[in-house]
Parts: C-alpha cells; structure tokens; sequence
C-alpha cells in the first residue's frame, strides 16, 4: 500500500497545470493523445484493482480480529449436540417380532426393542408402541394375561394410545388363560384375525396400526395342553406417516410445545395427548396467605416409574401454595421417561447415575439429592423432600406453612411429616390436629438444613452399607431422641404398589385404607401446644378430661369403645420397660394399624381415634403417664400368638419395607 | 467539439477516480487507527454529541425487562464510573428529569446489566417479546457449577449470559446464581461450536472471560438520562469488587480421582475433625471480615482445598495467610474475643510475624503473615525452644475468590504454583508425617533471634 499512497497526495498540487499541458499536447498530437488516453484508462483500472484489494484487505483484517477476539471464549470442550433420538428419514420400517415359550424379541430396522429371554418372567402378552412418524419406541408394557385383571389393565391401556400409533404384541410362555372377551374384542378391533380364537399357550404376533392397517399377523397353535405352539417369527414391513399427521393441532402456545414434544415421544398418559380437550398441564391453584414454605425447596425422589411420576407431580402442581420454581425432581438412573414427564410440566429434573444396589442405591440417591438441593438453594433453612409414589394434598403447603416455625425454633424436633403411620380411614378424624411422635414417618416431610449440613451428611451411610436410609435416620444415634410433628390425617398419600420394598399385598393391607386429607385451607389448631413443655400441658389435659374405659372388656371388639362422639377416653396396656411393646403390637394388629414395628408413639402414649373418639393408649408402667391411672384399673395385657416358624423374622424384614 | 467532450468526460472520470481513492485513504487511515486501539478515544472524541441509538436500545430493553417483571440492575462499569462521580447528586433527585444524556449516549458496542436468577421463571415468553420488538438474542448456556461438586448428577444446563442485540447496540445481560457461602456467582462466557462468534465483540465484554464472585449488591432504583433503572447502592465499591472478582472453581474432578486412589477418610474422628475445622473456618473469616483484613487459605487448608476439595482430615489445624501490608494491631482482641485465645505470637510486625490461636478442643488457628520483597513472597517460622528462624519462599500470586466449606474465601490464583512450592511436585501424595521445619521445600534457613528479643518474637501462651 505504501507504494501508491504518496501519489494522490501529490495530485491535488500539480493537477491545474497538469491540465492544461495535457490540453494543449492533446491539440496537437494525436499519438500523445491516445497515450493519455490510455494512461487515463490505466489509471482507472488501478484505482479499480487498489479498491478491491483494500476492501478484501478490510475484510480479511475484521475477519482475523473476530476469530481472535471469540477464540478466549471458545468452549474447551467439544460440546457435540447429540439429538436424544436419531432422525430417521427413511419412509419404511422392517419390523421382525418373534414369540415363543421361553423368548421374545422385537427388532425395527435391525436394532432390537424388546428381548426378554429371561426364565421365569415376563410372562404374558408383550406390547410396544411406536410413533408412525419416526419410528420410536413410546412405549414397552407387558400384561401378564395368564393372571386375573392383567387384561383389564391392558385394555386401559390400549384405550389410552392414540389413533394411528403403530402397535405390536407378541406372546411369551402364555397369554391366554384370563385374557376375557372384552380384551379379545379390543385386539380384535384393532384388527386382529386370530385374537378371537387365541388359546392356551398358543404363540401369536400382531403388528398393526391403531385404528388403521394390519401390518402382519402369525400364530401358532399349541397342538396338546401339556406343550407350547411352535416359536413364530413375523417380517413386516410399516409405512411411516408424516410428523404432521402424528400430531394433533393444539394452539401454538409454550404450554403446548411442551406437551407436543412430550406426546410425541411417550404413550400411555392418556388425556394429557389428546388432540380434543387435552387435560391441562399448568394448574394454578390459589396462593396460600402469609406463605411460609414459598421459598422452601422442595425435592422430588423418583426412580424409574414414569406414570407414578406424573401423577404425583400432578398432585403436587395443584397443591394451594405451590412454588413450582422451588421444585427439582432427582431421577436415580438416566432414564429418558421420568425426564419427559419432568420436562411436560416445565419443572427441573436431575439425574443421578446410580451408586451401589438395592437400599444403600436408594439410600445414596437420597444423599445426593439433598446435598444438591441445599447446594442449589444455599438460602434455604429447610427442604421438603418427596417421594414419586406419594399424592399430595390439596393443603400440603398450607399446613407445612403454619407448623414450620416449630421446626425452625424448637431444638426437640427432628422433622415435620406430612404421613400418620397409624392414621387409617377409622383411626384418624381431625384435619386440624397434631401431633408429636418419637418415630420418623417420612413419606412427605421437611428436614432441617442444619441437621443435614452438621449431623447426617458427614456420617451418611457409605455405599458399601446396605442400609436404608429411613431405618438409619430412626436409629437413636441419630435421632437423639427428638421427635416429628404429624398430623392426624396424613397429607400425603401413599399409592406406589411396585417398588424396591413394595408389593401389591403389602400395599392393600397397610396403605390402602389410610387417610388422605381433600380439605383445602385447613386451619391447625393450637399449634403452639405442639412445642416441647407445652406439648406435656396437653398431654395431661387431654388426660385428666378422658374417660377411662372398661378394661374388663376386649380392646379389639368394637363394643370396647362406647358409640359416642367427640369424647376422650383412655386405655392402659401393659408395658414394662421403654421398649417392652409386646401388648401393643397386638392391638395394633387386631385395630388393623401399622404393626410391623413401633410407630406414632409420644412417651409410651399412642393417639387415635376409635369411632369419632379420641382413643389414648397408656403403657404402664413404661409410660411417665402412667400415674393417669386409677389404681383400680389392671392395665391389659395381650399375648402374641403362639410363634409360627419364621415368626419372628416377619416384623425384621417387613419392617424395612416402609419407604 | 467532439474531442473536447470526450477530454471532458475523461477528465471528469480521473477526478472522480482520485476522489474516490482519496476517499479510501481516509477510510483506511482511520479504519488502521481504529485497529490499534486509539480509536476508542477517537470516536468519544468526535462524536462528543448525543447518541441516541444506544438510548433506545437501553430503553427498549428495560420496556421488554419490565413488561415481564423480571429485575434487571446495571452493572456497566463505563456507565457506573461515570454515575459515581455525580452519585449525590442522583441520590438526591432521583426522579429529576435529565438536562443532558450524561450516560446512555456514549456510544458503546454494548451496555451490561445483572439478573440474579432466583428472581425470574425463566419465562420463554421474553424472548419472543425481544424478537418481537426487533431483538436478536443469544443465550450462553453450561454446566451448573452447583452440582459440579457431586458425584454423578448431571442436571440441566443453566443459562450463564443473555446477549440482546438491536441494531448496533447490544445488552449484555449477565445471570448470577446464588451460592453456599452467601455469595453472588457469574459464569465464564464460552461459545459452543456452533455459535456465532461475531454476535458482539466478544472480547470487549466486562463480564465473562472469567466466572466471579460477588457480595449480594443493595440496589437502588435511580433516573438517569431519564431511564429509570437500579444500580448498586455503592457504585465504587461495587467496582472495586469487580477488580478483584475472579472466582476459581474448585476442581472436583480431579478430587474425585483423588478419593479413587486414597479413598477419603470416613471415621468418626474425621468427620469430627472436618467439622470443627469448618466451624473454625467460619468464625476465622467472619472475624477477619469484620475487621476488613483480606486473608487467604494456606498451606493445608489450600492443599486440601486444591487436591480434595475438602479440608485433610489428618491435617488437625487451619491456616490462613495474610499480607503483612494488610495486619492490623485488632486481630489479636478480636480473636480473643470471638472465644479464640492466642496460643502463640512469634516474630513482630517487621519480621515474620505468625500468629495461632486456640480452637475449639486440639484444632489451632495459624496465622501466617506474608512479606513481598525482590519479587517472591515469603512468610517465616520461629522454632519456640531454639530460636531458629526459618523462611519459606513461595512465587509472586495474586488472590481469587472461591468456594469452601460453603463459605466465599480467597486462595492464590496461582494454586498450584504456591502448593507446589509449599509440598513440592509429589504434593498429590497424601503424607501423614509432615515436619514444618524441614519438609516443605521452600523452607530456608533464616539465622536465629537474637536473645534480647526473644521476649518479644516468641511468645506462648
């Protein structure tokens, strides 16, 4: 550049007698002339050539200065967008399905959905469902329709799959023996040829579209009863649709964004995909006055049961006070499932890879999700935490907002629970009311930060521990004899029936019947009489007003209570020592409560209700209540029944299921 | 006739060709000149009149920020600077119209404002008013620093810079995070790959080549240049916070390896000792805060904060460091009097001086006092029964802020290189038996007190 530029500088200075010369040659010399000429003509040609090198040069220069200046803030590490799902752009799906007695498998395009070959399990009728537009798995259930009520649930489900989803069943083992007429009548409308017919361990696969096309039907007769049909392997071939013609058309709203990414991806929610009136997702219950738990965190412990997921976040959603900002829900595994449902309702979700098995994986899922939450919310005095399994009341917030002063200023207390373990639909009748107990309900209750930060985190179990982390809270080391604050009718409820410590005959014997509060904007009674001293007033006021009962009688009749209403009474039981609760346990379990260990006990006193009445039990002499008796009374005593082999075991191990 | 007309044309061609080529030598001149940097003052300089598209771009962003409700307050240090000087003077009249734009009209490639997190629900619905409103937007997302330190969660990415691009103007809008320890947390600025890297002069931002730490700012609610808008109630003090903002993450990964190799200490003793170390740790910083004395972890305490993220649970005191310009004759009384004893005083002021006080059961406060001199630090030692001086020299660094025992306390930027000198290249190792007076490898022999000071230099308690 710096050849030229001398030049134009000079010009200006020279151009008029340049001018003039240049005039008169041109005059006179024509050969003079033309070469001026061609000088002027050069001349542009240069400026030209010089304008587009400078302009390159600019450009070149605030090129290099951008890539410089953005290179400091490149990120390290190649952050490479992995969409969670290929996008496949191919129009047709080769779909392989196979079934027999002791394997099924499902492959599309080559990769395989489903392969059970294990022995002993997955017995029954297999169903994937795929989205027609994409070709993804949303769905993998197995109904095992050799047992009663499995058809039931299965028709439940394939009602709740949307028209136009590619469905396909296939069998393992046998699918037949309670699969009733109306389940028949459901596959058959799907169109299926042989379902009518389907009998004892026949071997059937059925890839069809909902409410559409029949991509392929096999089946294998079972030839006698004592042996299976012969293995069948069905190659179909399914069309896809477009994306358009999977969605349905809801207004384009950040709500519906939501709920199409999450429709699109996941079945079997029912109304929440429906393309009329789909059921909303964004609740907004009232604002709770003078909210105290606004600002509280909240942690959702979930594991892999998408479906219970949703229904407790939709429980919680709805409850009056709710933050859903405070809300992080901390999955154990990297599932896809519970993060969609996460996600559809625009919460925040986490996800732990799992440490350990069994209890001590549940036991650190729960360590880590605290020390995040306090992490995530280094305000916070306190945490609520949850679990997946549990419906919240409509007044959760409500009543953690009028009792959690007690936990923030009374040293004696250990937590506040939102569960009553003995708080069944006939032993529990007051929304108002609370109570103090030496036992940790958990089950939707709030910790303290301190507690966590300065006793329990530093002396968590380790991994190597196969403890669970309820058991280990409730032990004295660490409860240090302080006490929770529960009320009498539960504000959670408790409706996982799978689970690591949980099964269908254990929930219907002591979770079922338990009572759940639907009573919004419940006002606690006295809650100051909850604190330590003033607790024991009311205690011995309750006591000095009760009405002994007539302990000549058996407790467990009905008759043992008088049919009143309203009133107090008390009853004494024998009880040797602190922990001699032999006699209780009987009752318990002849009043059909929780009698697999000792919950819901205040200083050898349990609270309840018998038939509208405040019941109080007294284990004398254990008890410092014990003086309330009159001497006349002979606290009763119950015998265990004569031990049973194995006995013995029974409360140790079922113990331990309570999550 | 002919022929004049044609000199004519070609004579108007070659003047307009000149022109034009002057015209590029300017332009070139004063693109060069704005390379090299002196084009900053330049343009301030002739362009002293009002800039107005800077204003509106600022006054449409607080439109869209208010319409939403979300709580924005102006940290640019620029605007800030110049606030300051006249800050009584806007306390005063804060709602008084402005004779002049003072502030917003300087032009800038950009304004920065604050957002602190917890204050706003991450509505989507801003970002298609800001696109509305004729924005252009982009978001800086990573990894969440707050579960950093755990093993195994992986949360969603959090949001650490908003870019708000209008016209030529540009809003900067920097997302803080409240973290353990009381304390206000930005995040480093880093493009992913498939950003656009010439969104804004990247490189020009006042944020984001560095996370920072920062106190939670009072804010005040301020009309200037007729734009109402929070600013921080102090804006000297908040500048000079930002000084020395620059906030290290702790490096969890590497303590994670660690704890795979000597798996971490879990006795009851242990956990007892870590948590008087902690309650130690935060009585220490609430009284050196209190006192205004900047202090920093040394020797164990950085160690275990560099190699494990924790304090060493065989480690059984806490030190501190604290540059001897910064000792002040109180830290004594207020130690005394925060239930803290003096347990020994060695060295004086001039010399090294080190302080320990007496902990709750056997844990011990050292204080270290840091002397600069031909450009390396030291801090000395006294042995009690000999009097021998010992020195220990460590390299020139300067102070961060991070995270610990869910407090916000310095350490040396330089970590490594100052617990490299301190414990030497095998400092990875654990060691169970450490001798102060001979093991670190920085340590010098420094002579001996002379007897008639003894009184003074050795002091026990």
């Amino acid at each position: 550049m710096d050849e030229w530029k001398p030049n134009p500088a000079v010009k200006p200075h020279k151009k008029r007698s340049w001018y003039l010369a240049w005039k008169y040659k041109l005059m006179n010399q024509r050969a003079l002339r033309k070469l001026c000429q061609t000088g002027a003509v050069l001349f542009l040609l240069v400026t030209v050539i010089v304008n587009i090198k400078l302009i390159l040069d600019t450009r070149r220069a605030a090129y290099e200065e951008e890539e410089e200046s953005a290179q400091d803030y490149d990120d390290e590490m190649l952050n490479v967008e992995v969409p969670r799902h290929p996008v496949n752009n191919k129009k047709v799906l080769d779909v392989e399905v196979y079934s027999s007695r002791s394997k099924v498998y499902v492959a599309v395009d080559g990769t395989t959905v489903l392969e059970d070959e294990a022995r002993e399990q997955g017995r029954g009728i297999h169903v994937i469902v795929l989205n027609q537009a994409t070709g993804h798995v949303m769905a993998k259930r197995v109904f095992d329709t050799y047992s009663p009520h499995e058809d039931e649930a299965m028709v439940l489900f394939l009602n709740m799959v949307a028209r136009g989803r590619i469905l396909i069943f296939t069998i393992k083992d046998e699918g037949s023996f309670h699969l009733k007429e109306t389940a028949k009548n459901v596959l058959k409308s799907l169109g299926s040829q042989v379902a009518p017919f389907l009998s004892w361990r026949d071997m059937w696969t059925f890839v069809g579209k909902k409410g559409g096309e029949v991509y392929g039907e096999k089946h294998a007769k079972s030839p006698a009863l004592s042996t299976w049909g012969d293995p069948v392997l069905l190659k179909t071939e399914v069309h896809l649709t477009s994306v358009e013609d999977a969605e349905c058309h809801w207004p384009d709203t950040e709500l519906n964004r939501r709920r199409k990414r999450f429709c699109s991806k996941v079945e079997g929610y029912g109304s929440v995909c429906s393309c009329k009136d789909p059921t909303p997702i964004e609740f907004n219950p009232d604002p709770l006055k003078d909210n105290k738990v606004f600002d509280v965190p909240v942690a959702v412990i979930a594991g892999n049961r998408p479906n219970y997921l949703y229904r407790m976040l939709r429980s919680l959603l709805s409850a009056q006070g709710v933050n859903p900002q405070m809300i992080t829900v901390f999955i154990d595994g990297y599932y896809e499932e519970p993060m969609d449902v996460v996600e559809l309702f625009g919460l925040s979700g986490i996800q732990h890879t799992p440490i350990s098995i069994k209890n001590a994986r549940v036991s650190q899922h729960y360590k880590a999700s605290l020390t995040a939450t306090f992490n995530l919310f280094p305000d916070a005095k306190f945490a609520v935490v949850l679990e997946e399994d549990l419906d919240i009341s409509i007044d959760f917030f409500s009543f953690l907002s009028q009792s959690i002063h007690l936990l923030e200023e009374d040293d004696s207390l250990y937590c506040i629970s939102a569960w009553n373990d003995q708080g069944y639909e006939h032993t529990a009748e007051d929304p108002s009311l609370l109570y103090r107990v030496e036992t940790m309900p958990g089950l939707g209750w709030v910790l303290r930060k301190s507690l966590y930060k300065d006793e329990l985190e530093p002396k968590w179990p380790t991994p190597e521990k196969l403890w669970d982390w309820d058991m280990w809270m409730r032990m004295p080391e660490q409860r240090k004899g302080r006490e929770c604050i529960i009320p009498d009718i539960s504000r959670s409820y408790h409706f996982g029936i799978v689970g690591l410590n949980m099964n269908g005959y254990f929930h219907e014997a002591y979770f079922k019947k338990h009572k759940f509060n639907t009573v919004p904007n419940v006002q606690l009674k006295n809650v100051e009489s909850l604190r330590k001293d003033n607790y024991e007033t009311e205690i011995h006021r309750l006591l000095g007003e009760a009405e002994v009962l007539d302990h000549s009688k058996n407790p467990c009749e009905d008759s043992f209570v008088p049919d009143t209403e309203g009133r107090v009474y008390v009853m004494f039981i024998r009880m040797e020592q602190e922990a001699d609760f032999t006699t209780w346990t009987q009752l318990a379990k002849c009043l059909h409560i929780w009698d697999l260990d000792v919950r819901g006990n205040h200083k050898g006193l349990w609270r309840l209700f018998r038939k509208k009445n405040h019941f109080l039990v007294v284990g004398v002499p254990a008890s410092p209540y014990s003086s309330k008796k009159p001497s006349s009374v002979t606290p009763i005593y119950m015998e265990p029944p004569a031990k049973e082999e194995g006995a013995v075991a029974v409360p140790a191990v079922a113990a331990a299921e309570q999550t | 006739m002919q022929k004049i007309n044609r000199n004519v044309v070609l004579a108007l061609l070659s003047l307009t060709s000149l022109v034009f080529l002057l015209f590029q030598l300017c332009y070139y001149k004063f693109y060069l000149s704005q390379k090299n940097g002196a084009g900053f003052s330049k343009v301030r300089g002739s362009q002293s009149g009002q800039d107005g598209t800077r204003w509106h771009v600022v006054r449409k962003f607080l439109g869209l920020i208010s319409s939403h409700n979300i709580p924005v307050y102006l940290i640019d240090p620029l605007i800030l600077g110049l606030v300051d000087k006249d800050i009584e003077q806007i306390r005063s009249s804060p709602d008084g119209p402005s004779p002049e734009c003072k502030y917003f009209c300087a032009p800038r490639d950009f304004t920065t404002f604050a957002l602190l997190d917890k204050t706003w629900k991450h509505d989507v619905g801003l970002f298609r008013t800001a696109e509305k409103m004729g924005f252009q937007w982009l978001k800086i997302i990573n990894k969440d620093p707050r579960l950093d330190g755990m093993d195994d969660l992986s949360g969603m990415e959090i949001p650490l810079h908003y870019i708000f691009k209008l016209a030529s103007h540009a809003i900067h809008l920097v997302v803080f995070y409240e973290r353990s320890g009381n304390f206000l947390w930005h995040g480093p600025l880093r493009l992913k790959q498939h950003m656009d890297r010439k969104f804004v002069p990247f490189r020009k931002l006042h944020f984001g080549r560095y996370p920072g730490a920062y106190e939670k700012p009072e804010l005040l609610l301020v009309s200037i240049d007729d734009l109402k808008v929070r600013i921080p109630k102090n804006p000297s003090s908040f500048l000079e916070e930002m000084s020395h903002s620059r906030f290290l993450e702790c490096r969890y990964r590497e303590a994670r390896a660690f704890f795979q190799l000597y798996p971490d200490d879990a006795s009851l003793d242990a956990v007892e000792f870590r948590k008087k170390a902690k309650s130690l740790l935060h009585l220490a910083a609430l009284t050196l805060n209190n006192l205004g004395v900047k202090f920093w972890l040394s020797s164990g305490t950085c160690l275990g904060w560099y190699r494990q993220c924790n304090v060493i649970p065989h480690s059984k005191d806490v030190d501190l460091g604290i540059f001897i310009r910064d000792y002040k004759a109180d830290i004594i009384p207020a130690f005394q009097k925060a239930g803290l004893p003096l347990k020994h005083k060695f060295g004086k002021v001039e010399d090294s001086l080190e302080l320990s006080f007496q902990g709750e059961d056997d844990v011990k406060l050292d204080i270290f006092f840091f002397y600069e001199e031909n450009g390396h630090i030291w801090n000395g030692g006294t042995q009690a029964k000999s009097g021998k001086k010992f020195k220990y020299l460590f390299p020139k660094f300067t102070l961060c802020w991070t995270e610990f025992v869910e407090l916000k306390v310095h350490v040396p930027c330089e970590t490594r290189q100052y617990v490299e000198a301190n414990y030497g290249p095998e400092w990875k190792v654990p060691v169970k038996t450490w001798d102060w007076k001979s093991s670190p490898s920085n340590v010098q022999d420094n002579g001996v007190w002379p007897i008639d000071e003894w009184d003074n230099v050795i002091q026990i308690y």
